[in-house]
């Protein structure tokens, strides 16, 4: 079994000292190399859901298993270890380490687990920043544009060459231009590496390029039927 | 293996304006700490130092403390006289190596002019002249090695310490001169700045009898009863501890007073000691003060910086990870500035000493202690222990909280 086949099996969360739960996914399969977009109204639970699935935020009960890693079981040093090396994360505001460069931002998970990057992840650290597009890599963070940042997030996320990539928003702090740009980038990053991408997002520029949408609505993740042009 | 250091450098970095306010804060809490203790240290050590050449101290009777400031530390205040039997009793006393008179009245450009015997200029031959010789007539003196005068330079006293009448001023500049025909090692105390000469031609510049029969050239005792004046001071080297004390006994009657400058300067010390042990605890209130503001400055900063933690720890990094960028970010600021301070501390007591030195009269021994290195390493130790606390604090708060943060 591969590792960016999800499967999720009677997932439930409830905050602590809510009444009933958030929501509540009976099933859910996606296999692999997929790209897929949730939406839903502001305060449905998209994040949190998105966090689950990312193995930041426990869940109440059920299980994820993202190819053979249980990640709603695995311990909490492998769960650290797995999203070090399997899993990308892109977020609306990049949160990039202002102070660091873009390449040492683009290194900085190879730094939790190394006292010195391996020369072959610098190699790639540079290839990708060259790949999104990056024109001087030893340039602050901060003084980066915001369409440069999200590019540098992107680079950070695929350093690992990660089997699933989780993107929370990942165009709406950005203009009309770059969110296109940003767009084509991740969608294109992923297909070429043959990782998994769940998006949750509002863009439906984004979300009509992905392969599938759901939504999450009263706490239950449906299908939407898109009508692809 | 992990490697905290580019994120911790990168924090720096962005909190350029905090990082140099904490440092600095720091290092001057220390700084004041180790400089007062430095330099009462250095205080007490070079206060003792300088009475080393004063073993026992006869005046008339009167304040003790006057008596050793005036002798020792050449703080010239006007002190009654000692009737001159007591000289000649102390000169011909068992027990005593030599009793110098110190008489003083005249300087030259400010250098007082100090009459005794040969026997106190080489503190009973414990001392060699570095140039020339010690004085063996009339009209000749030796100087302490801070005088800025080469041997062969001939001087002319200006009496007293201030201008009085100028005709009698005038008199006097003419009645004497002196030939300086050597020159003294250093002490390291103002006795450097003296220029001594035999106390018979003070006497004569006052128009006194000098001790010995009318029209005697003779220096140095043994002395004429009769001929002998009062003397603000006698300097007594005692061949024995046994003999010290016999002999404090013996001057200590109606008409003298006898002490151990040693112990005089014991009871300052007391005072001192008091008044460091306040500046001590006002230095040590400082320092815990500043390292407390320092640290719930930074434990803000780190709070308000929770989200930066969340991600990390989102993409990847081990609590062990975030740990260790926040606790080395506190620490190496803590022990830092404990380092700095130590050395602006040393700096600042070194220029003090100097200063000092230049008012009280003599060096200032400036060393490093036990005490203060103990003062910084503990400051630093701590700082090392309560920088886990905001690192524990920020490992407490669930990841998706710090992420909506």
């Amino acid at each position: 079994m591969d590792n960016s086949h999800l499967r999720v099996s009677d997932l439930r969360f409830r905050f602590a000292g809510q009444p009933s739960d958030l929501f509540h996914i009976a099933q859910l399969a996606i296999p692999r190399g997929r790209t897929v977009g949730i939406r839903g109204a502001s305060g449905a639970g998209k994040t949190t859901l998105l966090h689950c699935l990312a193995g930041i935020e426990p869940v109440s009960s059920g299980s994820i298993r993202w190819g053979n890693d249980e990640i709603s079981a695995l311990p909490p040093a492998a769960l650290t270890r797995w999203r070090q090396q399997r899993l990308g994360l892109v977020f609306q505001d990049f949160h990039l380490i202002e102070g660091l460069s873009a390449r040492d931002n683009v290194l900085l998970p190879a730094s939790f687990t190394a006292w010195k990057a391996a020369s072959i992840v610098r190699e790639r650290a540079d290839a990708l920043l060259r790949r999104v597009d990056i024109g001087s890599p030893g340039r602050a963070a901060e003084l980066l544009s915001r369409g440069e940042r999200q590019r540098v997030a992107v680079a950070r996320a695929l350093l690992f060459e990660p089997a699933v990539v989780l993107a929370d928003e990942p165009t709406a702090s950005l203009d009309p231009e770059n969110r296109d740009t940003i767009s084509r980038l991740l969608l294109d990053l992923v297909r070429e590496h043959d990782a998994t991408l769940i998006v949750v997002s509002h863009d439906t520029a984004l979300l009509d390029q992905l392969d599938m949408q759901f939504e999450l609505r009263d706490g239950a993740l449906q299908m939407v039927e898109v009508a692809h042009v | 293996m992990f490697n905290p250091f580019s994120v911790v450098v990168a924090d720096y970095r962005r909190n350029r304006l905090l990082v140099g306010i904490t440092l600095a804060l720091i290092a001057i809490a220390v700084a004041i700490g180790v400089a007062v203790i430095a330099q009462e240290r250095a205080l007490r050590q070079g206060s003792a130092r300088a009475a080393d050449d004063f073993d026992l101290l006869v005046g008339a009777p009167g304040s003790p403390t006057q008596l050793v400031l005036t002798s020792v530390y050449l703080k010239l205040q006007s002190i009654p006289l000692l009737g001159g039997k007591v000289l000649a009793q102390a000169a011909t006393a068992t027990g005593v190596r030599y009793a110098a008179p110190i008489a003083f009245g005249d300087n030259h450009g400010g250098y007082p002019i100090v009459g005794t015997i040969a026997d106190f200029a080489s503190r009973g031959s414990a001392l060699q002249p570095t140039e020339g010789r010690l004085f063996a007539k009339r009209g000749e003196a030796v100087v302490g090695a801070g005088v800025p005068l080469s041997i062969g330079a001939v001087i002319h006293p200006e009496h007293g310490q201030h201008h009085a009448d100028e005709a009698e001023e005038h008199e006097h500049e003419h009645a004497l001169t002196y030939t300086v025909v050597g020159r003294l090692p250093a002490r390291y105390n103002v006795w450097d700045k003296a220029i001594l000469v035999p106390v018979e031609d003070v006497w004569a510049v006052h128009e006194l009898p000098t001790g010995h029969e009318a029209g005697s050239a003779q220096i140095g005792p043994p002395w004429t009863l009769d001929q002998l004046p009062g003397v603000p001071a006698i300097a007594v080297k005692p061949e024995s501890v046994g003999a010290a004390y016999a002999l404090r006994g013996k001057f200590r009657t109606s008409d003298s007073m006898a002490l151990f400058p040693a112990e005089v300067l014991n009871e300052l010390y007391g005072t001192l000691g008091d008044v460091r042990d306040l500046m001590s605890l006002l230095a040590l209130a400082t320092q815990a003060l500043v390292v407390l503001a320092v640290l719930l400055a930074l434990l803000v900063g780190f709070l308000a910086r929770a989200r930066q933690f969340a991600v990390l720890r989102a993409i990847g990094a081990s609590p062990g990870y975030v740990f260790g960028v926040i606790w080395l970010e506190v620490s190496v600021l803590v022990a830092g500035g404990a380092v700095l301070g130590l050395l602006l501390g040393y700096g600042t007591s070194w220029a003090l000493s100097g200063w000092i030195a230049t008012r009280i009269g003599f060096a200032l021994p400036l060393s490093m202690g036990f005490e203060e290195l103990l003062l910084a390493a503990s400051l630093a130790g701590i700082g090392l222990i309560i920088a886990t606390l905001p690192a524990v604090l920020s490992l407490r708060r669930p990841i998706a909280e710090g992420l909506k943060a």
